[in-house]
């Protein structure tokens, strides 16, 4: 990095305001109010062999100067992916992108942004090691000369700082900032190009409430000079507060285009999750009073050393779904890592079929009949790398009749692999020559429940088990949970889906900061009562 | 049955063409470069690589040379490929061969035993002596973080002096103090022609055992299970410290034989030398073997063979007047071109990952 440092300090000077004038003047004479700066027509995109489904189907969509528009949706609707679409990062399948009413096909990130059209990530893209200016200069075209424009850049990054009221020091090193400072850093450095469309995805989502404020202002400010504004987000609330326009996204799919004014949080939240009398299906109610699993007060300290799961006590019986609800981040992970023996308990106990388990390892908690559907299927549920076969028996390997005395037995492990790809209707080409990162995600989620189902397990431990599922796999899912259910499983079920967890729980516990809102029971909640324990406002009745 | 094999044999073809073939084009490529090194400096690259040809494979001498150059850096490139097959970058065999080859003077040199079981105890002793070596690596990793490239080249200097300091206060020869004691003729592994011996066989059961604890056995599933994915690893709840220490104790048992073999089975000197310039660099050419053995143990082997057999031929444009250096750089050139196929991998596998997100 010091090296990186001094070659800036002996080449700064030159100027750039060449470059983004060009830009400027290739683009016409600055937009007014009101007119249409980009409009996407009819747009498709499918990713074939990782998604089965098209990860946008159809949509329209078109932002105008001096609007906040936002793009409202669950995780999986396809935001980013137009978002991506429109700044040049994907390609389109089929449709059109109009840019000021011409037609328009981008080649790159660099294209959109010569266009006028800049993304702000949702990850951060900056180099922690540098400073908000030399960031900023990295992406110059000067930079292939050798010749950091340092001095020009920081004062230019001073004046965008006023213009906007983006407070950020552009000689701060980026490893220094707060998430806020950051999230500004990372606006400024697209702000610098100067582009009439400024799409940002899910900006709040690391921000206080008091820096969403600022970013609002900030947005709002932006607007009044005429750029058009696009901000992702699947929180109503802050659609209300500061856009101009919302378009509503769900599973891939135009759900329609309203001015705020027009609209209400109801109407939002149905285009958003769907119709709201969730599908229920047919079930003989929970017939056994044997508890599976038994949680006592959990405490459970998380990533950043915050305790994360703060005090949890609940239990499933025989032949009962407990779904666990809550908008993410709120300790489920946690309380997941925890049960299947991946995080530490800082205090508490677990207890499986009435053994004390706290503490103990997955392999300890497999070999009592708990299984574990992760969240992350492509990054820890499989090992991408290898094949089919080796993914297959990941779980059982270790024991006969899989291995015997160390020495794997491959001829049962074909056997067994055949058996499940019929059994569980994966596609794969081949069982030893294929590796899974070919496969798409809903055969890899097949070969997870698989390898984690063949046999009925005592306890399942599901997370997300559906999430970005076309609708076979999804009820092949479902349809596989109930019959397990039926046979006296026991299973706790964690997923962002409100319908998911609606329509297969016996009982579903909400979850907001570490702890449980309350637990109702699911053939008699409403989506409103646990939308609101979502949001952290406690019912009325709370049934344990 | 017999169509079972041809299939089978078939099956085997199809996945090796494409290796193969990328294995011939680099030696293809690495043959030019060398050649237009040799024109630049005036030299006639035909003379002088048919020179290499002959000189190592056109006699029996020739040949035996060349397997016996092939022997140690097959052991080497296997702690590398151990480690690479766990998710480690295991750099440590080339200390670890230091101390197989003290190990091996130690029993060897010291005790009065009936012929094989002198041999078996000085070979295993050896095998031990690298495998201890690498237990600080192991522990370093496993419970304090410490990287291993970091810890592995931290003893392999330490190593150096150590080793050199047993020779020079304990193990060295009356009379001929540059060098230790030579084994007795109850550890030496049987002449097979020139300096090669039959512990070419212990080298290659030792390269199938790998291939077989890798690829059949629950322990091997484990150490590839944490090289693709430790994060699956975790969750299927394998012990991570089992796996550093079984894969570090596993390469240093490989890279303690290498060790060995340049003691107990390479003629004449049977024995090493204070400035370990019979043992030295084995394990970073081990690396090369590796990488072009694309990490197989199969692989590796006949990558050694390639490699020994570059190495004894270099000798030979030697004799016909080609700078050694420039012999040395010939070599390197079709080292690197070998290797490039995998390293290619590893970087997209890399950038695919990333971009896959």
């Amino acid at each position: 990095m010091s090296i990186v440092k001094n070659a800036l300090k002996i080449f700064g000077g030159k100027s750039d305001e060449k470059e983004f004038r060009g830009f400027r003047k290739m683009r016409g004479p600055p937009p007014k109010k009101g007119e249409i700066l980009v409009r996407a027509e009819n747009v498709v995109k499918g990713f074939p062999g990782i998604w089965e489904h098209l990860i946008l189907d159809h949509i329209n969509f078109d932002v105008r100067a001096g609007e906040v528009h936002a793009l409202l949706g669950e995780n999986g609707a396809g935001k980013t992916v137009l978002a991506n679409i429109l700044s040049g990062f994907y390609v389109i399948t089929s449709g059109q992108i109009y840019v000021r009413g011409k037609p328009v096909k981008f080649s790159s990130p660099r294209d959109a942004l010569e266009h006028g059209i800049a993304m702000v990530h949702q990850e951060f893209t900056l180099v922690p090691t540098l400073t908000v200016a030399e960031n900023i200069a990295l992406g110059l075209k000067e930079y292939s000369s050798l010749s950091f424009p340092l001095k020009e850049v920081e004062r230019r990054l001073a004046e965008l700082s006023e213009r906007y009221g983006l407070k950020v020091d552009p000689k701060a090193r980026v490893e220094d900032l707060s998430a806020g400072e950051r999230q500004r850093a990372e606006i400024m450095k697209v702000l610098y190009w100067e582009p009439d469309v400024l799409i940002l995805d899910e900006p709040t989502s690391m921000l206080t409430p008091h820096e969403v404020d600022e970013l609002f202002k900030v947005l709002r400010g932006m607007a009044a000079e005429n750029k058009g504004v696009v901000f992702i987000t699947h929180r109503i609330e802050e659609v209300m507060k500061v856009a101009d326009r919302v378009t509503v996204l769900r599973l891939g799919k135009f759900m329609g285009t309203k001015p705020i004014q027009e609209t209400s949080k109801e109407e939002l939240l149905r285009l958003m999750i769907g119709e709201v009398e969730p599908f229920r299906p047919v079930r003989k109610p929970v017939k056994s009073e044997r508890p599976v699993l038994e949680v006592r007060d959990l405490h459970v300290i998380g990533r950043e050393g915050v305790e994360a799961v703060r005090g949890v006590t609940f239990t499933i019986r025989e032949g009962e779904i407990f779904g666990i609800a809550g908008v993410a981040g709120n300790g489920q992970r946690e309380l997941v890592e925890a049960l299947t023996g991946l995080r530490k308990v800082k205090s508490g106990k677990i207890i499986v079929m009435g053994k004390d388990v706290t503490n103990k390892s997955p392999r300890e908690l497999a070999k009592l009949g708990v299984r574990h559907i992760p969240e992350d299927r492509r990054g820890v549920g499989v090992a991408e790398p290898m094949t089919f076969g080796e993914n297959i028996m990941m779980r059982d390997y270790c024991s006969p009749p899989f291995s015997k005395n160390g020495i794997i037995d491959y001829d049962f492990v074909t056997r067994h692999a055949k058996e499940l790809i019929k059994k569980f209707e994966i596609l794969t080409p081949d069982i030893w020559d294929t590796e899974v990162r070919i496969l798409s995600g809903g055969n890899i989620q097949r070969l997870i429940l698989a390898r984690e189902l063949w046999v009925e397990p005592k306890l399942l431990i599901a997370f997300h088990p559906t999430y970005g599922l076309d609708m076979k796999a999804l009820t092949h899912t479902h349809k596989l949970f109930m019959r397990l259910r039926e046979k006296g499983s026991a299973i706790l079920l964690v997923s962002e889906d409100l319908e998911e967890v609606m329509s297969l729980s016996d009982r579903i516990a909400v979850m907001f900061r570490g702890k449980f809102m309350g637990v109702v029971d699911a053939s008699k909640a409403t989506v409103e009562e646990i939308g609101m324990m979502m949001a952290g406002i406690k019912p009325k009745e709370v049934s344990a | 049955m017999t169509s079972a094999a041809v299939q089978g044999v078939k099956r085997l073809f199809q996945k090796l063409k494409r290796p193969l073939l990328e294995s011939l084009l680099a030696i293809i490529i690495g043959l030019i470069i060398g050649a237009i090194l040799m024109a630049i400096f005036g030299y006639d690259p035909i003379a002088a690589y048919s020179a290499l040809l002959i000189g190592s494979l056109g006699s029996f001498d020739g040949i035996c040379e060349s397997l016996a150059n092939a022997t140690p850096l097959m052991l080497t490139g296997l702690t590398f490929a151990i480690g690479v097959k766990s998710g480690y970058f295991n750099v440590g065999a080339e200390g670890q061969a230091y101390l197989g080859a003290i190990g091996a003077i130690m029993i060897g040199s010291t005790i009065h035993l009936p012929y094989g079981v002198h041999l078996a105890i000085a070979t295993l002793f050896a095998m031990l002596m690298g495998a201890l070596w690498s237990l600080p690596v192991s522990a370093l990793k496993a419970w304090r973080g410490v990287h291993e490239v970091v810890s592995t080249i931290m003893l392999n200097w330490i190593a150096l002096f150590f080793v050199r300091y047993l020779i020079e206060y304990h193990f060295y020869e009356p009379g001929r103090a540059e060098r230790a004691m030579p084994v007795l003729p109850t550890a030496r592994y049987q002449v097979l022609g020139a300096s090669l011996t039959t512990v070419i066989f212990v080298a290659l059961a030792f390269m199938l055992f790998a291939y077989f604890l890798l690829w059949r056995t629950t322990l091997g599933y484990e150490l590839r299970l944490t090289g693709s994915n430790p994060e699956a690893a975790r969750y299927i709840g394998i012990n991570s410290t089992r796996v550093i220490f079984l894969n570090f104790f596993l390469g240093g048992l490989a890279a303690g034989l290498a060790g060995a073999t340049q003691v107990l089975g390479r003629p004449p000197a049977w024995t090493i030398y204070k400035t370990l310039g019979n043992v030295m660099n084995l394990g970073f050419d081990g690396i090369g073997a590796a990488l072009i053995g694309r990490n197989h143990p199969i692989g590796i082997i006949f990558a050694s063979i390639l490699l020994g057999v570059l190495s004894y031929g270099a000798k030979f444009m030697m004799y016909l007047g080609v700078d050694p250096d420039l012999a040395r750089a010939i070599n390197g050139a079709i080292i690197i071109a070998l290797s490039l196929p995998e390293l290619y991998r590893i970087i997209r596998r890399l950038i695919v990952g990333r971009g896959a997100e």
